[in-house]
């Protein structure tokens, strides 16, 4: 039905329901990366992500899917805690990062969001040159001298596949340049400080189809490296990209709270979906 | 006019019946008032520039661009004018008071913009925009019999008794001096550039915030290295309307400043601003090429003002087609 | 990456203060204002008797006495100011808000940026050349003519924002029914935006009430019962600054009480007219809804 890319080390289906017990039973799955366990996210009084459990496999490219309004970008930004800039927001459960709960009391969220980095559905370059740009995120870590900071600006920039159109004119300005370039240039923004895990909030929706296959062709070179987790509501770009795939609903039209209904490999969500309600949302039954 | 039956078919009016209506219906009468409005509000700028500069003939003849340097004001004997001690004196208050506010005002701008929790925003900024609400004179009354006492006096001495050796600090300590006047006018202009300033952060679109703390930057490093450079212009613009409120400033700066012509470097010595002489002699021109002295005075703090506004103006309006710029990608 | 423990917890460390020192610099620059009204109501509310509003001022030594004078003078002054301003600043700021991208409204809104930051001072000999001198006398009248300039850019600016948040919707209704603009505006969309532009005025006369220096060498001043415009007049800030400023004891106590009397009516018109705001746009919000 699809296309999907042939890999050499085929992972095992991680199948994954709401219930904690079936982490236990399940057997040669790839590693977490990151466990999200019984996550509930409120603002203030309404309950936008209910129990939400997930595990993330390391290495590979999951895509949380769903209608709008379904909780995809809350949950998204729970695992970098960015939901903590909403006023009156709150969150239980726990969110592991290899073992560590980012949700815990105490903890460094600076850290946490250095080592889980976040792109952006419009880009946000800073108003500075690109090199700036890029290098901002080193200088946070004291990272001053100059020719440690070239070495960072090129590595990240050729990651982002953005090095060899922008190598000329680093001191340019960031908002001088096309959609897409702006765009991987946030991404090569977020790799310079060397996280483990990139979470993309809808990265192309704002792109044409040009920069949009770029950037898609970039996530399969990131995987190598990174782990990464992607937010679309472009189902033919989840089918293409990921590895693995989440499908969100509302629970029910009173509680408006965001549930997953299913979770795994890519493949089998879309051609033998387990729920029905995937399988109505895969065929367009509803939007 | 012809009547056309269809439902939906315009009619189509000549020109002269559609000026016919347009006069029946008081239209015209209300856009040449709208109009008239809008040219008078306009013209007031020209017709201030035009006022001081004629009226201030005597003085520009006499004296030409050697007003500007000379420091001899002298209307009893000599009647020779010259505005130096003024311009120098406007200049070294306004110019202290903003080194003194600035810092500040960009704190609570921070504060109000970043910082307070929701309900504490809408109070504070209201407080603040109250100082900016007392009355001038009012400010000149509590600071000649309570604040000079209180504060500038100890503080006078202090620096006078620790950096006494620097010409600026050089005794004898005077109450009403300079740096009544510097202190005064930055309490005074401090909510200008405040509330500005934190207008500036809040148009700041949030996908900036995001990205710097997704990074992993702290909200300090968030918003000195991120929001105040995005802002700058808007920041520099604020802080030059600031300036140019404090050049301008009359009543509080004359009850506190001495009104004294010499020309020294001490802030602790009492002194003269543009503003206050205008205020303390204008009455007393009993004479022609006195009263257009002091007019060229005003004339030329008119000029000042009328630049830095603009400038100002140019500045923050380029923060906001920045923002706009970006929203287009 | 070399990240060291410390220089984390450092740069936490620093921003924690940064930001407290943010909180701080709030404090210092709220205490002035909490200082100056709290010292104006100690030291001018003693003298404050129903006496001091209603009796005239008594010469030097002469207990008793009080500023009807200058309450009516401000009273008059204002008014004038208000008189000539409102009209031509609501005019101005209805071409400003509905026509804002043509020449003239452009225009409009930069004088009125441009007017509001000359120093009242100037405002002063502007119209010392334009009324005092022709006429060859202070007058009341010069002094309502300086105010209304000076009360002209807070009126439109005010005015302006006030007209862009009624409803467009409202403004087409009347105009799709065929009626004219003038008689739009006037019934339809002065009475929508009523409430915003009262706040507008009232900040303006909150303004111009304080206003001393160009009164220096307008009104004038004048210790007599006056109501005729083409004579002195007192007001109050004038007042205040002439007692402050003088030799006597018991004139710099009356300067605190009249401080009083003027903040009192000042802080009072900026309270009501942040409420007023307040309220409508909350009532503002229910409509549009």
């Amino acid at each position: 039905m699809n296309p999907l890319r042939q890999r050499s080390m085929q992972p095992k289906l991680v199948a994954t329901r709401l219930s904690r017990e079936d982490y236990r039973d399940s057997q040669e799955s790839p590693m977490s990366k990151i466990s999200v366990r019984a996550l509930s996210v409120y603002y203030r009084a309404f309950r936008a992500l209910a129990d939400i459990s997930l595990e993330i496999p390391a290495n590979h490219v999951s895509a949380i899917i769903g209608p709008s309004g379904c909780g995809k970008s809350t949950l998204l930004r729970s695992i970098n805690r960015m939901t903590d800039l909403v006023p009156g927001a709150r969150a239980e459960g726990e969110i592991l990062l290899d073992d560590w709960n980012i949700l815990g009391a105490g903890v460094d969220v600076v850290e946490a969001r250095r080592r889980i980095g976040m792109v952006f559905q419009r880009p946000n370059p800073f108003p500075k040159s690109i090199y700036e740009n890029v290098a901002y995120g080193p200088r946070l870590y004291g990272i001053h001298r100059r020719h440690e900071l070239d070495d960072i600006v090129e590595r990240s920039l050729r990651q982002a596949a953005l090095w060899d159109e922008v190598k000329d004119k680093l001191s340019q300005s960031g908002l001088a340049m096309s959609g897409g370039q702006q765009q991987r240039l946030c991404i090569a923004r977020a790799l310079a400080v060397e996280p483990e895990v990139i979470l993309m909030d809808e990265p192309a929706s704002a792109l044409d189809p040009i920069a949009t296959l770029k950037i898609e062709e970039l996530m399969q070179t990131l995987k190598e490296s990174y782990t990464i987790v992607i937010v679309t509501h472009n189902m033919q770009e989840a089918a293409r990209v990921s590895d693995y795939t989440a499908f969100m609903m509302i629970e029910s039209p009173e509680t408006r709270s965001g549930i997953i209904v299913e979770f795994g490999e890519t493949n089998q969500i879309f051609t033998r979906p387990k729920h029905q309600q995937t399988e109505d949302y895969i065929t367009g039954r509803f939007g | 006019m012809a009547q056309d039956a269809r439902i939906g078919v315009p009619e189509r009016k000549s020109f002269s019946s559609r000026l016919t209506n347009f006069w029946q219906h008081g239209d015209l009468l209300y856009y040449s008032l709208v109009l008239l409005a809008a040219l008078l509000a306009l013209s007031l700028v020209a017709a201030i520039g035009y006022q001081l500069w004629a009226n201030s003939a005597l003085s520009r003849r006499a004296f030409g661009w050697g007003f500007l340097i000379s420091s001899r004001w002298d209307p009893a004997l000599d009647r020779v004018f010259g505005a130096l001690p003024f311009i120098s004196g406007t200049l070294i208050t306004s110019v202290v008071a903003l080194l003194i506010s600035v810092p500040v005002s960009l704190g609570v701008a921070i504060f109000l913009a970043e910082l307070a929790p929701h309900w504490l925003r809408q109070p504070v900024s209201f407080l603040v925009e109250l100082l900016a609400a007392v009355p001038s004179v009012i400010y000149g009354l509590w600071g000649l019999f309570v604040f000079i006492p209180a504060v500038v006096r100890p503080t006078g001495v202090l620096l006078n008794d620790w950096l006494g050796f620097l010409p600026i600090f050089a005794g004898p300590v005077f109450g009403p001096s300079r740096l009544a006047a510097a202190l005064i006018l930055a309490i005074m202009v401090g909510p200008t550039i405040a509330a500005i300033s934190r207008d500036v952060f809040r148009a700041i679109p949030q996908s900036q915030r995001e990205a710097s703390l997704a990074l992993g930057a702290t909200r300090w490093e968030m918003i000195s290295q991120v929001l105040v450079p995005y802002g700058l212009s808007g920041l520099l613009g604020a802080v030059i309307l600031g300036l140019g409120r404090a050049l301008g400033e009359t009543m509080a700066v004359t009850m506190v400043i001495g009104n004294n012509l010499d020309l020294t470097l001490s802030l602790l010595h009492p002194g003269y601003t543009m503003a206050s002489i205008i205020a303390n002699e204008f009455t007393e021109a009993t004479y022609d090429l006195y009263l257009h002295a002091l007019i060229e005075i005003g004339l030329i703090l008119f000029v000042i003002t009328l630049v830095l506004n603009l400038l100002a103006r140019l500045l923050i309006w380029r923060v906001a087609r920045q923002t706009f710029q970006e929203a287009r990608v | 990456m070399m990240l060291s423990q410390r220089r984390a917890s450092w740069r936490k460390r620093k921003s924690l203060l940064m930001l407290a020192l943010c909180g701080l610099a709030t404090l210092l620059a709220i205490t002035p204002l909490l200082w100056i009204l709290g010292y104006v109501l100690r030291a001018g509310a003693p003298a404050m008797s129903l006496s001091f509003l209603t009796q005239l001022p008594t010469p030097v030594g002469v207990p008793g006495g009080g500023v009807l004078n200058a309450i009516i003078g401000s009273a008059i002054t204002v008014g004038l100011g208000l008189l000539i301003s409102a009209p031509i600043g609501i005019l101005a700021a209805f071409l400003a808000a509905y026509q804002p991208n043509t020449p003239l409204g452009l225009a409009v809104r930069f004088g009125t940026d441009v007017i509001s930051g000359v120093p009242s001072i100037v405002m002063g000999i502007f119209a010392y050349t334009l009324v005092v001198l022709p006429q060859r006398h202070f007058s009341a009248f010069s002094g309502g003519v300086v105010l209304s300039f000076i009360m002209l850019p807070i009126i439109i600016r005010s005015t302006e924002e006030m007209l862009k948040l009624v409803p467009t919707a409202l403004r087409e209704g009347s105009l799709a029914i065929g009626a004219p603009e003038w008689k739009t505006s006037l019934s339809v969309i002065l009475p929508a935006a009523g409430n915003g532009v009262l706040t507008g005025l009232m900040l303006a006369i909150a303004r111009a009430a304080g206003e001393a220096a160009p009164m220096l060498f307008t009104a004038f001043g004048n210790p007599f019962l006056s109501f005729r415009l083409d004579q002195p007049i007192a007001t109050l800030p004038h007042t205040i600054f002439v007692y402050a400023i003088s030799p006597y004891q018991d004139w710099r106590a009356k300067a605190w009480a009249t401080a009083f009397v003027l903040i009192a009516l000042v802080l009072a018109l900026n309270v009501l007219a942040r409420l007023l705001v307040w309220w409508r746009t909350r009532q503002l919000g229910s409509v549009i809804r």
